[in-house]
C-alpha cells in the first residue's frame, strides 16, 4: 500500500503554475533553525536549554597558546601554587592579586583514573574564579575540554570561560570563572556546584566519562559599586557604561551595547571593547566576563575585569572601541550547545563585508573615595 | 560537499542534514508560494510558517519514498507543500466558514471531508489505495490538493462530466467502504 507521501509521486503536476516567492536569507535561517531543532528529541529538553535560548550564553574558551616557559615555574611543580599567574603567564596583572584574596577549597574528586582537585576559589560579587589541577594516569593531550556544568544556585544562566594548560607528563591546571547570573538575587554569598560528566581529548576525539562533583559556598569579596550611567554614541550604536565594582584585587566594568536595526541589518556582529587608563597614565589590562542580551548578540550587557585599580587614581578614562564585522566561516561557528548535542546555526547573508573600526568618544569618572 | 539537483536527493535520503540546508536554500521560494497561495486568505503568517516547517520535514521524513528524476523531485515538494497548506486550511476552515476563489469545496461535509479531516489519515489512504489508478490520481488531486475539476478534466484529457462521474463513483465505493471498515460512527 502506498502512502501519500508515495501517492504524491504519481502525480504529473504542472509546476509552471506554482509561483516563486521572494525569500530572505533571513527566512531561509529561521526555517533552518526550526528544522534543526525538530530533528532533536525534544523529550530530554531541561532547564538548562531554555535558559539557553532566554540568553545567549558566551563561553570562550581560551587556546591561544600561553606565553610562559616552564623553567621559570618549574620550582612548583607538580604543585602550582599561584595557578591563577600561572596561566595568565604574565601576559597581564589581572591575577596578580587573586591569590592572596581566594579562598582555599582543597576538594578532591577521582573517577577513571583521573583526580581533579580544586584548589582555590574566588568570587568577586559578578565572577566565580576556580582553579584546579587535574593528574591522569593517561595523556589527554595538551587541551583536555572538561565538558559539565558549573553551576550556581538560583540562577538562570551564565556565562563563562576556561583554560587549561598541561604542567607537565599527565598533570594540568586549569581555570574555570563563571558570571552575568541572570535573575541572581543579591547577595553576597554564592553556592557553586561542579559537575564534570566527562573528559574530551581534542587530539583524538575521545571522551573519558565519569563523574567529578564539587560543591561549596563562597563568600563576596569586599566590593564597593559606584553607579555610572553614561552613554556615548556612534553610528547607530550605543555604549553605556553602567556600573563599576572595586573589589580589593581588581575592578569589574559593567556596560551595555544597544544596536540600531539599521546596523544590525548589515552587519553580522558588533563588539565593543573598552580601554581604560587613570589620570596618571596607567593603562589596565581586562579579560571579559561575557555578557548576555538578545540571540543576536547585539543588544547586549557585559561586564569586564581590570586588574588592581591603582590607590592613588581619582579618575578613569574609558575609551569605548567598536567593532562591525562580517562572519565568515573563520571567524565564526554557532554551535548551540544542549544536553543533548550541539547544533550549528547557520550564517545569514548581510551587505556588510570585512570589518570596521571606530574609537567612541571617551567617557571620564571620577572615581568616588 | 558541493550539492545538485542530482545529488541532492541522494543526500537527502542518506540524512545528510547539509542536504536539507540546500533543499531550504533552492526551494523556500516555491514552497512558500504554493503555502502562501492556499494559506493567505487566513491572514495567518504564523500558520505559514508552521505549514513551511511542516513541508520540509516531511520533505526530510519522507524523502525515501520519492522516486524519479531530479525535476520530478520538485514536482513532489510542490505537491507535498500543496497537501499540507490545503490540510492546514482544512483544519482552520473547520471551525470557521470560508471561502476562497482557490480552493473550491463543498461547504457541507461530505464523507470523504470527514474522513480527511481525521487525524489519522492512514485508514482513508488504505481505501484510496484501492480505487483504480486513474480514480486515485483524481480523488488525490481533488481532495488532497485542492484541484478544480475543470483543472483535473485538463490534465488527464477528460471532459468535466467525466470527472465528476468518476467522483460520484468512487465516493459511493469510498462510503462503502468505509462502512465496512466500521468506521460508521465517523461517517455522518
Amino acid at each position: 500500500m502506498k502512502d501519500i507521501y508515495e501517492l504524491l509521486n504519481d502525480m504529473d503536476i504542472n509546476d509552471h503554475e506554482f509561483e516563486e516567492m521572494k525569500v530572505t536569507e533571513l527566512d531561509k535561517a529561521k526555517v533552518k533553525k526550526a528544522l534543526k531543532e525538530s530533528l532533536r528529541p525534544k523529550k530530554k529538553m531541561n532547564k538548562w536549554k531554555k535558559s539557553a535560548a532566554a540568553s545567549v550564553i558566551i563561553v570562550g574558551f581560551t587556546a591561544a597558546a600561553l606565553g610562559f616557559t616552564f623553567p621559570s615555574y618549574a620550582s612548583g611543580i607538580p604543585v602550582i601554587g599561584n595557578i591563577f599567574k600561572f596561566l595568565d603567564g604574565g601576559r597581564t596583572a589581572i591575577y596578580d592579586n587573586y591569590k592572596t584574596y581566594s579562598s582555599e577549597i582543597n576538594q578532591s574528586a577521582e573517577s577513571n583514573g583521573i583526580k581533579l582537585t580544586i584548589q582555590d576559589a574566588i568570587f568577586d560579587g559578578e565572577a566565580v574564579s576556580i582553579t584546579y589541577s587535574l593528574e591522569s594516569n593517561q595523556d589527554l593531550g595538551d587541551q583536555p575540554r572538561l565538558r559539565g556544568r558549573l553551576d550556581i544556585k538560583g540562577t538562570d544562566g551564565q556565562s563563562g570561560g576556561s583554560q587549561i594548560s598541561k604542567v607537565d607528563k599527565n598533570n594540568y591546571v586549569g581555570l574555570v570563572t563563571a558570571s552575568s547570573f541572570l535573575n541572581r538575587k543579591e547577595s553576597d554569598t554564592v553556592h557553586v556546584q561542579w559537575n564534570i560528566d566527562n573528559i574530551y581529548i581534542q587530539d583524538n576525539k575521545e571522551y573519558i566519562e565519569g563523574n567529578w562533583s564539587f560543591a561549596f559556598a563562597l563568600k563576596a569579596t569586599e566590593n564597593n559599586i559606584q553607579w555610572i550611567d553614561r552613554t556615548v554614541e556612534h553610528n547607530g550604536v550605543k555604549v553605556s557604561i553602567r556600573k563599576i565594582s572595586i573589589t580589593p584585587m581588581s575592578y569589574i566594568v559593567y556596560y551595555d551595547q544597544e544596536v540600531s536595526k539599521e546596523i544590525q541589518k548589515k552587519w553580522h556582529g558588533v563588539d565593543i571593547d573598552l580601554d581604560i587608563r587613570d589620570d596618571l597614565g596607567h593603562g589596565y589590562s581586562g579579560k571579559g566576563n561575557g555578557g548576555s542580551g538578545d540571540r543576536g548578540g547585539y543588544n547586549m550587557s557585559w561586564s569586564k575585569t581590570f586588574e588592581k585599580l591603582d590607590p592613588n587614581a581619582t579618575k578613569l578614562m574609558i575609551t569605548p572601541h567598536l567593532r562591525l564585522y562580517e562572519y565568515t566561516s573563520d571567524n565564526h561557528g554557532s554551535v548551540e550547545e544542549t544536553r543533548d548535542g550541539s547544533a550549528s546555526i547557520p550564517i545569514p547573508d548581510k551587505s556588510g563585508k570585512g570589518q570596521e573600526e571606530f574609537v567612541l568618544e571617551e567617557i571620564i569618572i571620577d572615581l568616588v573615595k | 560537499m558541493k550539492f545538485n539537483d542530482k545529488n541532492v536527493i541522494q543526500q537527502l535520503q542518506r540524512r545528510n542534514e547539509d542536504a536539507l540546508e540546500y533543499i531550504i536554500d533552492t526551494y523556500l521560494p516555491l514552497i512558500k508560494g504554493v503555502i502562501h497561495k492556499v494559506l493567505s486568505p487566513l491572514e495567518n503568517e504564523g500558520m505559514i510558517d508552521e505549514c513551511i516547517n511542516d513541508t520540509f520535514l516531511s520533505i526530510w521524513s519522507h524523502s525515501k519514498k520519492f522516486h524519479g528524476e531530479a525535476t520530478d523531485f520538485k514536482k513532489w515538494i510542490c505537491a507535498i507543500a500543496k497537501y499540507k497548506a490545503i490540510d492546514y486550511y482544512r483544519k482552520a476552515a473547520k471551525n470557521v466558514e470560508f471561502t476562497s476563489n482557490d480552493i473550491v469545496w463543498n461547504t457541507e461535509k461530505s464523507a470523504e471531508d470527514e474522513l480527511i479531516l481525521m487525524e489519522d489519515k492512514s485508514e482513508l489512504i488504505k481505501i484510496i489505495n484501492q480505487l483504480e489508478p486513474v480514480d486515485r490520481n483524481i480523488f488525490i488531486m481533488k481532495f488532497f490538493l485542492g484541484f478544480r475539476t475543470e483543472d483535473i478534466a485538463a490534465k488527464l484529457g477528460l471532459s468535466n462530466t467525466a470527472i465528476d462521474n468518476r467522483i460520484y463513483r468512487g465516493k459511493k465505493k469510498l462510503y462503502s467502504k468505509a462502512v465496512h471498515l466500521n468506521f460508521g460512527g465517523s461517517v455522518r
